[in-house]
């Protein structure tokens, strides 16, 4: 072993070298990026793919290649070839959001922007997209502010306020099964703004708050809220809950018995987390904001084919939606409008209704002028364990139009100044 | 003699590089938007090594007075005054007042204890901004405010308009702050800094205050860490509780890392490398984090003094 020494040097300075160069080829690789063609029209979707809402993410993302596809067969914007540019936002750093917005927006220059699911980056890549002036279609941020407190000229949303989807669902939950409430909310601005809403409602119908609990975000063990939830003995459990949680407390609930003493619900849900629950928890009632089983509803049948064969032969869900009609929107308006100036589109976006092959449900769809809304039909219904098709979890009960549910645009707090 | 002219070469060019980025990186893939990030993270991640590389006290919580200042300007301009200079100002101010409070409870701790004992507090911040929706907007942040112009009197200059205008004006704010950091590593103070880094019990026989010095080193770090903070916040137009959060901590430990924590410029670089390689690989793949994982093991395995060490080794030989 008397070259053990020496073979060693040799070692690491080769593994020095191969990391040097590694690390070189990382930052140097920016060099290689081909200048992208000018001629196209950009639409750039920033949303996350990575963390908590990756897959709410890539569901939207996979509604706008869709919508791209078609837009692209049917003679593009304006004759010019559509391209979609997709940055990851990440799931919980907004900084790294309104970093990718401005890279889409000053790098690329993107026509128009999308995005996000994350409430909070909806917001800050708003202000992005107005000081730049840039169209930008909300597709998954359901906080009020987006079209409320802090709405802009150039922003519209595509999902619903988390105020119409309290809204819709709380006339049934009061008329059918009851006027006392109690809620499990998750504890941060998304839950409680979504706990206001109900509570407006019940103040609305003379019904009683039977009690609330807030759980920390990220809790796994629900007992102590569900008990305290029982004691309390209402008429209707509302779960708040999202994503993880939202398995979590309802596999709980279920465990406890509570469904069979209490009616379960809850405001807005998704066939995602539908599908994650086991068969016995996919209970209540809830909101869907699109649904794919509408065979009564034209177009609808021809979208799930065409989303199925993208998407391993799932079917659509709201998220495809939203990113459909997002990307859709910016194509019809422009080849309306016969431009890409964001001032114009945005003026005759208001008002816009949206053809039925893409608003892909039974009622009118337009976007509100005033707070720039989209007002779409909303979905109440009851998750079932088991349906015909093993994606039919849920099953709509009534369809209730985004016009009646939503609060009126003075109301909503949204003042849009128009740039001089 | 040498080593000083290479140094001054060396500040020369990286001074350069700085006030021609905005020219230059749209030809490696970036924008100016991405030079403004890369100068503020430079500077907080600089800040830290103010206490990390030369008084070698590890922070895990400078998160929490980078996200002070950044709530600090958005909440001043938000609710008490339309102007952005102030809005700095009372972010700074209150992340010092903070900082000072807290340093006075944790100078005597050391190595892991001082670390954990920053996350906590840190931690506190966190929730604090996390949880009190009413006044911070909780976990949908702070927005509804906007970057406004630079008044003086005479004329304004809008920063908020012009990617460009705003590099400049974050340039200058770091020109400022790295000048008075230099300053003070060269001063005698500085040098006492170094003294307790290399052997603090050495330094304690010598008669040197060591926890007046320790508790300076951080207030002086953590102030520089709250001005990054809040013209990280006027970048974005928005304050994020994310931004005070221990991770947040643990990406400017590992810009410093990367770039190199004995050396002054060290950080820049490694914010540089961190910042750009985020923004290009997270375009290419979903796994990008672990792209950046895997170079920062690479680093720390085979050049502890980080990117700046290895260049001065090749130097050298």
């Amino acid at each position: 072993m008397t070259d053990g020494p020496f073979s060693m040097k040799i070692n690491r300075r080769s593994v020095l070298k191969a990391a040097a160069a590694v690390g070189v080829a990382q930052v140097a690789a920016p060099f290689v990026i081909s200048a992208r063609a000018a001629d196209k029209v950009k639409i750039g979707l920033d949303d996350p793919f990575t963390g908590t809402y990756a897959e709410l993410g890539k569901n939207e993302k996979i509604g706008c290649e869709l919508a791209v596809e078609e837009i692209n067969k049917k003679g593009g914007i304006l004759g010019r070839e559509v391209e979609l540019l997709s940055e990851d936002s990440t799931s919980t750093n907004t900084g790294t959001a309104v970093q990718k917005a401005h890279k889409l927006i000053d790098r690329d220059k993107v026509d128009f922007l999308l995005g996000n699911v994350n409430s909070a980056m909806a917001l800050a890549t708003g202000e992005v997209s107005a000081q730049a002036k840039v169209l930008h279609i909300v597709t998954g941020g359901h906080t009020d502010a987006v079209t409320g407190t802090d709405c802009h000229w150039n922003v519209f949303r595509v999902c619903n306020t988390t105020r119409m989807e309290t809204n819709s669902v709380s006339q049934i939950l009061f008329n059918e099964f009851g006027k006392k409430w109690y809620f499990i909310t998750p504890d941060y601005a998304f839950g409680h703004t979504l706990q206001q809403g109900f509570e407006a409602s019940l103040k609305k119908f003379g019904g009683t708050e039977a009690g609330a609990s807030l759980t920390p975000l990220g809790t796994t063990d629900f007992s102590s809220y569900l008990i305290k939830a029982q004691a309390a003995n209402p008429d209707v459990i509302i779960f708040l809950t999202a994503g993880q949680d939202a398995v979590n407390s309802l596999k709980q609930a279920v465990q406890f018995g509570l469904d069979k003493k209490f009616h379960i619900a809850g405001a807005q849900q998704e066939l995602e987390v539908l599908e994650g629950l086991p068969e016995n928890a996919r209970i209540g009632t809830w909101v869907f904001e699109w649904y794919w089983n509408q065979p009564n509803v034209p177009h609808v049948k021809e979208f799930v084919a065409a989303i199925r064969k993208k998407n391993n032969g799932k079917v659509p869900t709201a998220r495809h939606w939203f990113g459909y009609v997002s990307t859709w929107t910016c194509a019809l308006i422009a080849n309306q409008e016969k431009t890409l100036d964001a001032v114009k589109l945005a003026k005759a976006l208001e008002g816009f209704t949206l053809p039925p092959e893409i608003a892909l449900m039974p009622d009118k769809v337009a976007y509100r002028a005033g707070d720039h809304q989209l007002m779409p039909d909303l979905y109440v219904g009851h998750a079932v364990s088991k349906g015909a098709v093993p994606e039919d979890l849920f099953h709509v009960d009534k369809i209730v139009k985004g016009t009646d549910a939503a609060l009126p645009v003075s109301e909503t707090g949204c003042k849009v100044t128009w740039p001089a | 003699m040498n080593s000083t002219l290479n140094r001054q070469i060396a500040n020369a060019l990286i001074w350069a590089l700085l006030l021609t980025m905005p020219y230059w990186i749209g030809f490696v893939g970036g924008y100016t938007s991405l030079a403004s990030r890369v100068v503020v993270l430079a500077l907080a991640a600089m800040s830290l090594n103010f206490l990390l590389g030369f008084t070698g006290v590890l922070s895990f919580g400078h998160a929490a007075y980078f996200g002070i200042g950044a709530y600090g300007v958005g909440m001043t301009i938000k609710y008490l005054a339309p102007s952005t200079p102030l809005g700095i100002l009372v972010g700074m101010g209150v992340a010092a007042a903070a900082a000072a409070i807290i340093g006075t409870l944790i100078v005597r701790l050391r190595s892991v204890y001082f670390a954990m004992v920053t996350i906590a507090f840190g931690q506190v911040f966190y929730f604090i901004a996390y949880r009190w929706n009413a006044v911070t907007g909780g976990d949908d942040g702070l927005s509804g405010w906007r970057t406004l112009p630079l008044d003086f009197g005479i004329g304004k200059l809008d920063i908020a308009g012009q990617p460009l205008t705003f590099y400049y004006f974050v340039l200058a704010l770091f020109a400022v702050a790295v000048g008075i950091m230099a300053l003070l590593l060269r001063s005698p103070f500085g040098r006492t800094l170094l003294a307790i880094r290399e052997n603090e019990r050495r330094a304690r026989f010598l008669g040197i205050p060591v926890e007046q010095h320790i508790w300076m080193s951080w207030l002086i770090s953590c102030v520089f860490v709250s001005l990054a903070g809040t013209l990280y916040a006027l970048l974005n137009n928005f304050a994020d509780p994310h931004d005070l959060r221990w991770d947040q901590s643990g990406d400017f430990v590992i810009m410093a890392v990367l770039g190199g924590m004995r050396s002054f410029w060290g950080p820049l670089i490694g914010a540089a490398i961190f910042v750009v390689l985020q923004d290009y690989i997270s375009s290419q793949t979903e796994n990008w984090m672990s792209f950046i994982g895997l170079f920062f093991v690479l680093i720390v395995l085979f050049f502890p003094r980080g990117v700046v060490g290895l260049l001065r080794r090749k130097a050298a030989s």
